[in-house]
């Protein structure tokens, strides 16, 4: 019994988890892109006219049916890497991307040894 | 003649500093215990001095003499009295004033309030934190000097930068300095530590209130900025992973990973060069984030005082901590012998430790890579918040889960019984996530993970408190504090989850229907304010579902001096959510962008922060009630 109510119970909360659909959010996009004539600020948050701009482009895209990470390429074809809040994983940003990851493990491996070390 | 007497009592304070190192030098030499008058008297005297010389300077802004560079470039003779006095650290010369007065207030207290630690240890701390002041008065005095005069005298000053005319920012700087400068104490505690040997537990007692009040400081001073943020540069976030905002982080990584393994030191006299490393890291930081933010170096919304050659003076500084602490640790770096057990109280501090570290590696990473792919290949990239939330979030997770069952931990050997009890909490907390996604909106994986733990953590220290209050044994402040963090964590999550953000074209008597909303923009008002134009927008907001309405008032504001066009968020608050509504003008036309966005629980997210920093000063309290 338990089982059953257990089994029911995952399969409902799996299923509203995958279920949701994925529409592209242009206000998502418009926050990842940073308004070049700004002081650090996103094309979302700007008022400026290259803002504008950027969110016409970036509408005419999705309508397109452009993808989320193609509309971040041609952006960043277009205009420099700058212009992307999401470094692109590629050879130079590699460290960026790893380097955590290789600390967190390394740091997990230190700590192991050190409470190993008393057994 | 102010300029006259700023100088000459910076002048005076340079002199107190090397008297001051001189005498204790001297002192050091002498058999006697104690450490001579003289030195306190100095001591108070140069905190007293630089007090002065800070109001001095306030009296410069109040009156407006703008024989004074800095009043002429920062402030205004039409500016409220007000932002007249919280422009003196508005800007880069008062603050550095500002600065130097935490290092000598806290070079005082940490003298007189440590008189059972050896003569040798305190007057070496007074030593190194005099040096710091030096560093810093120098400073001031040939690079940034607040004193500086013009000729001939201007008749009016340009004034300070609109948005930074806020109640909020007048206390900002000082909240963050304290967290900031504060650190530089136990910087010098530990460099003396190291060097006259003084390594055994009771070193903990001297520095552990420091570190506990520039946590509590630093916690509170980035609230107030992003509540700062939040309100005043209209976007409706409060954090940005902006480089300005991760200066302040990083110091707070390595104070959080500080305030917990200073507990195993007290405890149990273990990673003693642990807890050197990161008082000596906490206040490099702090040098390190003044450097980024000053010298221009970074592209951030929150330059406001950028200049290259004052860059260079930090970096020279930074180094020299730098080079020295790396060397003295190296040539006093004894092997400790570790006995740990994998399940014990020290293992999870450790553990807290470890994440800590992680995060700050992180943030630190993604600060600084894009100054080096620019120097190194000319190429410019930014890291924005996608990069941190990808890399961080989905550690936090696990993160929460250690946090809620490290504090339950024994010191020294723990038993495991209470698995049974964290697989209720667990369930518990899976249940309730699913009310949530199934009565409100569902939500991506992480998000769902995110909640569970934050659930978890919440629920595991509430437990905690029940039950510590039947047994009578109450470790209220840690109580306070993680829950307040599992809540922190809960609330961003919900609010970013169920944000809702709407962008649109509109012009007067139009209306806007989105979701169960209706948004109309009824008129616009042309205002004169004493230092500024305003148009002022009406709209109606209805909720159409519940028959709410609401009326916000977003302006556009211009102001004379200096010459600039703010766009203020009306924003209307209530327990569960914001509504907050921006309005700006598009050129040659009469339509108005707005973006409306609802914010859920936006007020739960300050007050679990205020909540977390509660239990820091309950800890402080307590700390002070029993000593």
């Amino acid at each position: 019994m338990k089982l059953k109510i257990f089994l029911v119970f995952f399969m409902f909360y799996t299923q509203s988890l995958f279920g949701i659909e994925k529409i592209i959010d242009p206000n998502t996009i418009h926050k990842n892109l940073r308004c070049l004539v700004c002081q650090g600020q996103s094309i979302s948050d700007s008022n400026s006219d290259f803002a504008q701009t950027i969110k016409l482009v970036v509408k005419d895209l999705i309508n397109e049916g452009k993808t989320e990470d193609e509309i971040y390429s041609f952006m960043s074809d277009k205009y420099g890497e700058w212009i992307v809040f999401k470094p692109q994983l590629n050879a130079q940003n590699s460290l960026l991307w790893i380097l955590p990851y290789i600390a967190l493990i390394f740091g997990g491996f230190f700590i192991f040894t050190l409470v190993k070390k008393r057994q | 003649m102010l300029s006259n007497l700023g100088n000459s009592i910076l002048f005076i304070s340079v002199l107190v500093s090397i008297s001051i190192i001189y005498l204790s030098n001297k002192n050091l030499k002498t058999s006697n215990n104690l450490i001579i008058k003289n030195i306190y008297q100095l001591s108070l005297i140069q905190s007293t001095l630089i007090i002065f010389c800070f109001f001095t300077l306030i009296a410069a802004f109040i009156v407006s003499d703008f024989s004074l560079v800095t009043v002429y470039q920062n402030s205004h003779s039409m500016k409220p009295v007000f932002y007249k006095i919280a422009g003196t650290w508005g800007n880069h010369e008062g603050s550095l004033l500002l600065w130097v007065i935490i290092l000598t207030i806290f070079s005082f207290l940490f003298l007189i309030y440590n008189k059972d630690h050896p003569k040798k240890f305190r007057l070496i701390t007074l030593i190194i934190q005099n040096i710091l002041i030096l560093g810093f008065l120098f400073f001031i005095l040939f690079n940034s000097n607040p004193f500086s005069s013009l000729s001939p005298i201007p008749s009016e000053g340009l004034g300070l930068n609109p948005i930074l005319q806020d109640p909020a920012l007048a206390i900002h700087p000082p909240l963050l300095y304290i967290g900031f400068v504060g650190s530089s104490i136990y910087f010098s505690a530990a460099i003396a530590s190291l060097i006259v040997n003084y390594s055994e537990k009771s070193f903990s007692f001297s520095i552990k209130n420091w570190v506990l009040i520039s946590w509590c400081f630093q916690t509170l001073g980035i609230l107030v900025g992003s509540v700062w943020a939040y309100y005043e540069l209209g976007w409706g976030g409060f954090w940005f992973w902006d480089p300005v905002e991760n200066a302040s982080l990083l110091p707070w990584f390595a104070m959080t990973a500080l305030l917990h393994s200073i507990i195993v030191f007290e405890k149990r006299n273990l990673f003693y060069f642990w807890v050197i490393i990161l008082c000596l890291i906490t206040f490099i930081l702090s040098v390190t984030g003044t450097f980024l933010v000053r010298s221009g170096i970074l592209n951030s919304v929150h330059t406001f005082a950028s200049d290259p050659t004052r860059g260079v003076y930090i970096l020279l500084f930074l180094s020299l901590m730098i080079f020295s602490s790396i060397y003295l640790l190296f040539k006093k770096y004894k092997k400790e012998n570790y006995s740990l057990n994998q399940n014990s109280k020290e293992t999870f501090i450790l553990i807290n430790n470890w994440f800590m570290m992680f995060y700050l590696i992180t943030v630190l990473l993604g600060t600084i890579y894009p100054i080096f792919t620019d120097a190194l290949t000319d190429n410019k990239i930014s890291v924005g918040p996608p990069f941190y939330n990808a890399i961080i979030f989905p550690i936090v997770v696990i993160f929460l889960i250690f946090m809620a069952v490290g504090p339950r931990v024994k010191w020294i050997k723990n038993r495991f019984e209470d698995i049974k009890v964290y697989s209720f909490i667990l369930a518990g907390s899976i249940i309730l996530n699913v009310l949530i996604l199934v009565f409100i909106k569902s939500y991506s994986i992480l998000s769902n993970f995110i909640i569970i733990s934050a659930l978890f953590l919440i629920i595991s220290s509430l437990k905690d408190g029940v039950s510590a209050l039947q047994k009578n044994r109450f470790d209220l402040a840690r109580i306070i504090s993680h829950a307040s963090f599992g809540f922190l964590v809960l609330f961003i999550g919900l609010n970013h989850i169920f944000s809702i953000e709407k962008d649109y074209n509109i012009k007067v008597g139009e209306t806007k229907n989105f979701e169960n909303y209706s948004i109309k923009l009824e008129k616009l008002d042309l205002k004169d304010f004493p230092n500024y134009k305003a148009v002022i927008g009406t709209l109606e907001i209805n909720n159409n579902f519940s028959n709410e309405k609401n009326i916000l008032k977003p302006e556009i504001r211009i102001y004379d001096n200096p010459k600039t066009l703010t766009y203020e968020a009306s924003i209307k608050t209530n327990l569960l959510k914001d509504y907050y509504l921006t309005m700006s003008n598009i050129d040659r036309s009469d339509y108005y962008n707005i973006k409306f966005q609802k914010k859920p629980l936006m007020i739960w997210i300050w007050i679990s922060v205020v909540m977390i920093v509660t239990g820091g000063f309950l800890r402080l309290f307590k700390n002070a009630k029993y000593s």
